[in-house]
């Protein structure tokens, strides 16, 4: 399929930074005092179910039912996850995350986004030396945050270059009523239901961390 | 997604153990039912098992009892399995207050809980009912599968 936009998250590579650095932990708040900071303890990572299979034959740990994995960065949960067993000492390269899978994480500037899909796909092999890895959202793919949403048939989460593709890319994004971009610092609140306006067929190009896109091309002149 | 794969990095690691923790429960269930169907049930027995070299313990298995019942199924109650590296430290615990092993069809399984962690307590998997195959390797966690993974929980990954 052909690849209409190739678009550079900024907002979430703080995120995927932050994700792929495993962190201490947040610093303790020592007030009035010259004490070193110490690293507070990192909440643990749970994963429900209603129910759980580990194929070992296969390799294979499958949850079924409510999935939820909740992270102190990141919340996930669908109705189906598969993940391969490694070998010992070795990584799991293959997760599936499989219907009504939603996403929801804050970036390094404590803004959230929420991914919402059929499916997830995180992939993660060396070819030649080189690693790739990957996480796809596929099934009505999209990244909804405070200033619009991101939609496509495919998104691609490129960890390795920290870059996120779009097939047949789409944005929409929120204004108040006054036409400014609605945030938290916007004087006019969003409720009655923001202005969407929709942007189709982007133009290939890079947006910045605003999610804002590149600038329209010039409009051919009229035709004598 | 990162978080989740190292959540289920250790989770799977920890699998590698359980199977050896449950192909262990099987062989020395069935000992202890050979001993229990000889003379009656046994209570509070412990059975262990020894690395190659017979000097350091791979396995320890223990319960308050078995009863040997009819169809060749032995009913252990207050299992608790401890699975040790060949150093000697502690790799992981399955503890289930009552299981059934079926010598016959190869399966373990219980209505009630079962409560699967490593040897730090970093990692645990607790869940409602569970059914062990041991011929195709396939362990079931029926309800309510809670798995929890605290920072820096690690896995001796050693064979």
């Amino acid at each position: 399929m052909k690849i209409s936009g190739l678009i550079v998250l900024v907002l979430f590579n703080g995120a995927l930074l932050r994700a792929q650095t495993n962190l201490p932990g947040e610093p303790s708040a020592a007030a009035g005092t010259n004490a070193p900071a110490l690293p507070m303890p990192r909440p643990p990572t749970k994963v429900d179910s209603d129910t759980a299979e580990f194929d070992l034959a296969r390799h294979e740990a499958i949850y079924h039912g409510h999935v939820r994995v909740d992270d102190p960065q990141m919340k996930l949960s669908c109705e189906r996850l598969v993940a391969d067993l490694p070998a010992a000492g070795g990584r799991v390269n293959h997760i599936v995350a499989d219907t009504n899978v939603v996403i929801d994480f804050e970036d390094n500037k404590g803004q959230t986004h929420h991914a919402t899909g059929d499916r997830a796909v995180y992939v993660y092999e060396v070819h030649d030396g080189a690693t790739n890895e990957t996480v796809t959202l596929t099934g009505h793919p999209q990244i909804e945050d405070a200033d619009g949403v991101q939609t496509g048939d495919l998104i691609r989460w490129d960890r390795g270059n920290d870059k996120i593709y779009f097939e047949n890319y789409n944005l929409i994004y929120r204004k108040n009523l006054n036409g400014a971009m609605a945030d938290t610092h916007s004087p006019v609140p969003i409720i009655p239901p923001p202005v969407m306006v929709k942007t189709n067929d982007f133009p290939p190009g890079t947006v910045e961390s605003t999610g804002q896109p590149a600038p329209a091309p010039t409009p051919p002149p009229p035709q004598p | 997604m990162e978080l989740l794969h190292r959540a289920l990095r250790h989770l799977t690691t920890g699998t590698h153990r359980a199977r050896g923790w449950l192909t262990g429960l099987v062989a020395l269930a069935a000992a202890v039912g050979l001993r229990a169907q000889s003379g009656g049930h046994a209570t509070d027995f412990t059975t262990t098992e020894y690395y190659p070299d017979q000097k350091h313990v791979k396995s320890v298995l223990s319960g308050t009892e078995a009863l040997p019942e009819p169809g060749g199924r032995l009913v252990i109650k207050q299992l608790k399995l401890e699975q040790f590296d060949s150093d000697g430290k502690l790799a992981c615990v399955v503890t289930a207050p009552e299981c059934i092993y079926d010598t016959v069809a190869g399966t373990a399984n219980s209505a009630g809980p079962l409560e699967l962690r490593n040897g730090d307590g970093k990692f645990q998997v607790t869940g409602e009912g569970f059914l062990w195959r041991q011929t195709i390797q396939f362990l079931t966690i029926s309800n309510q599968v809670h798995t929890v993974i605290e920072n820096g929980a690690t896995f001796n990954t050693r064979p």
